[in-house]
């Protein structure tokens, strides 16, 4: 066949053609779901603490705005061979403290080897400034089930708040909770 | 020609003995009354009522548990494609193409959905690539115009997001669409599917710009390049339709580099390194005179008039002249063609530029030491002036060539290789 236009349209190709692509649809976001569950159960976990923001900035709807800790960087922290730039893909290699949080070691502009103990988050560098860096990982809003996100609201106005993060090997993330700091 | 029309005028045909009262029954039976909009009032209400679902789902949604949320998404991509294919077998295309546009469009929202059911972040396109995929797709099994628009704004639109929110240019659907629209483009040319993918391609050729932080002029090496797919194009009209927005946006360039060139500030900004630029410019052209001789439209080389690199000039008066000169040479090149193919929409267009260079000229090179009240005056006959030559111009053209210009009434037919024969409509 020539015209691969005259092909796919052809009417007797039309009704088995849209049941494939519609299955495949189906199969796709079945598969983002998936991929929602494996992140959980095969990801490495995490633990970020959030910096208490403008309370008013809080609460948006339906998620909560989550500021972390690791997101503002001191600029000694970059390992790159040039400075960083705004929009730029980074990787922050984390490693665990002895509360369980996670803290950043260095910002790499390449995948970085993580050691023991140690593991990998991505994000984009939203600002730069002389001496230090803002990073967003666009896990910065989480969607509360209703009702319980005024619970965290009034939690995070007070203490920072601890984001349990999963870290997929394939390179997706997701949070899987946040909690309340216990003191 | 609408039976209301009809209606109302034939009368006055035949006392006035155009045509005979049989005449008039023929015609008003060739042209019978629409049937009553009357299969609105359901689409209306069923319209109406899924909007009361939606927004009762809308305000539950969080509350809802994820299996029902997913099996809600699920259910109406799978409702929407499979109504829309109920409607085209039962003979109401637009209907069917609708739904099925739906079903796109709930695809990608099921994708956005799910990722924040579960909280998930990606890190590159290929969460969202699979929207572009489904609607290259459709597009082909169902060759609707709509589809189209969709498939081209989807792609845009996942560009954006690559570049806006993970700062990476998905090359992957940058292919998707120049590939699979293209050749869609290339077998099926209409008029407006080529305004919108050239639009559509032009987006994502700027997006490029920026992630590369390039020199903003690098834009028209992409832009004229899908100029010179529309000189290959066997169908001229949709050929031209593609070539309108590149066009447009190399005259708005020359035009603004008239206007505000003056000063050096923005020349840094706008200069390439000079050889890779003109080398990659001068093969674009290249291609492009090679499309134009194989398809016998050389007479619209002059274009390529906008893309002469003005910037490479330092700023101040010689800019300014150089860039109104070639202004000038643009709408005379414009107006001359018009006047040879006897075109009264083309002459209209070479008119208005026309009259913009000179506003332009008149702004640039007077302001400065004429008095503001002879300078209004001055600039107002000069306009009415050339309007009034213009308009006559376009009057004897007009009455030269009655039967050209009768012809440029009637529907335009498409595949014409042909220039000289047949009317170009656009810029």
């Amino acid at each position: 066949m020539t015209d691969l236009l005259s092909w796919f349209s052809s009417p007797a190709r039309r009704r088995p053609m849209l049941r494939a692509l519609v299955a495949a649809q189906v199969l796709y976001v079945l598969g983002v779901a998936g991929a929602g569950y494996a992140t959980t159960a095969l990801g490495q976990k995490v633990m970020l603490a959030t910096t208490p923001i403008d309370p008013r900035d809080l609460l948006y709807g339906d998620f909560v705005r989550l500021h972390y800790a690791i997101s503002e960087t001191p600029l000694s922290r970059w390992q790159g061979p040039a400075a960083p730039q705004r929009r730029q893909a980074v990787f922050v290699l984390l490693a665990t403290g002895s509360d369980s949080l996670s803290t950043a070691v260095g910002v790499y502009p390449q995948a970085p080897k993580p050691g023991v103990g140690q593991a990998v988050l991505r994000g984009w560098v939203t600002d730069v400034y002389r001496s230090s860096f803002n990073l967003r990982f666009n896990l910065e809003r989480y969607y509360v089930p209703e009702g319980s996100g005024l619970r965290l609201e009034k939690a995070g106005r007070l203490h920072p708040l601890r984001v349990r993060v999963s870290i997929a090997p394939w390179g997706q993330a997701r949070i899987t909770g946040v909690e309340a700091e216990l003191k | 020609m609408s039976r209301k029309f009809l209606d109302t005028e034939s009368p006055g045909w035949v006392t006035d003995g155009l045509i005979s009262e049989a005449q008039r029954q023929q015609l008003l039976a060739r042209y019978p009354q629409q049937a009553p909009a009357l299969g609105l009032l359901p689409i209306l209400g069923s319209v109406l009522v899924g909007l009361s679902g939606l927004s009762v789902v809308a305000a539950n949604w969080q509350g809802l548990p994820t299996a029902l949320r997913l099996a809600l998404l699920l259910g109406s991509l799978v409702g929407s494609y499979g109504a829309g294919a109920y409607f085209l077998r039962r003979g109401n295309p637009d209907l069917g193409h609708g739904l099925i546009g739906l079903g796109l469009l709930l695809f990608g929202a099921s994708i956005i959905l799910t990722s924040q059911l579960f909280q998930l972040v990606g890190y590159d396109a290929s969460g969202l690539l699979a929207w572009v995929v489904a609607g290259v797709g459709l597009s082909y099994v169902y060759g609707s115009r709509l589809l189209v628009l969709l498939t081209v704004l989807i792609g845009a639109a996942v560009q954006t997001y690559c570049v806006e929110s993970l700062g990476i240019f998905s090359y992957v659907t940058a292919w998707l669409v120049v590939g699979g629209m293209g050749y869609y483009w290339w077998r099926r040319p209409d008029v407006v599917g080529s305004y919108v993918l050239a639009a559509g391609l032009l987006w994502q050729a700027g997006l490029l710009i920026i992630v590369l932080h390039a020199k903003i002029t690098w834009f028209f090496v992409p832009a004229m390049a899908i100029y010179a797919a529309g000189d290959w194009q066997p169908n001229r009209l949709g050929g031209r339709a593609l070539q309108v927005p590149p066009l447009v946006a190399a005259y708005l360039f020359m035009f603004g580099l008239a206007v505000f060139g003056e000063a050096d500030a923005y020349a840094n900004v706008l200069r390439p390194p000079l050889l890779p630029y003109l080398g990659a410019l001068a093969a674009v052209l290249a291609l492009s005179v090679a499309g134009k001789r194989a398809r016998g439209s050389l007479a619209t080389l002059p274009e390529w008039l906008l893309l002469l690199p003005g910037f490479y000039l330092s700023g101040g008066l010689s800019l300014a002249v150089a860039t109104l000169v070639v202004l000038y040479a643009h709408a005379g090149s414009v107006l001359a063609r018009a006047n040879r193919d006897h075109d009264p929409d083309q002459l209209t267009i070479g008119a208005v530029l026309f009259v913009a260079a000179t506003a332009v000229a008149y702004f640039k090179l007077t302001w400065g030491f004429m008095d503001k009240s002879l300078f209004f005056l001055i600039g107002g006959i000069l306009l009415l002036a050339l309007s009034w030559y213009l308009r006559r111009r376009n009057a004897q053209v007009l009455a030269a060539a009655p039967a050209v210009a009768q012809q440029a009434g009637t529907p335009p037919i498409p595949a014409n290789d042909s220039e000289a024969a047949e009317p170009i409509h656009n810029l």
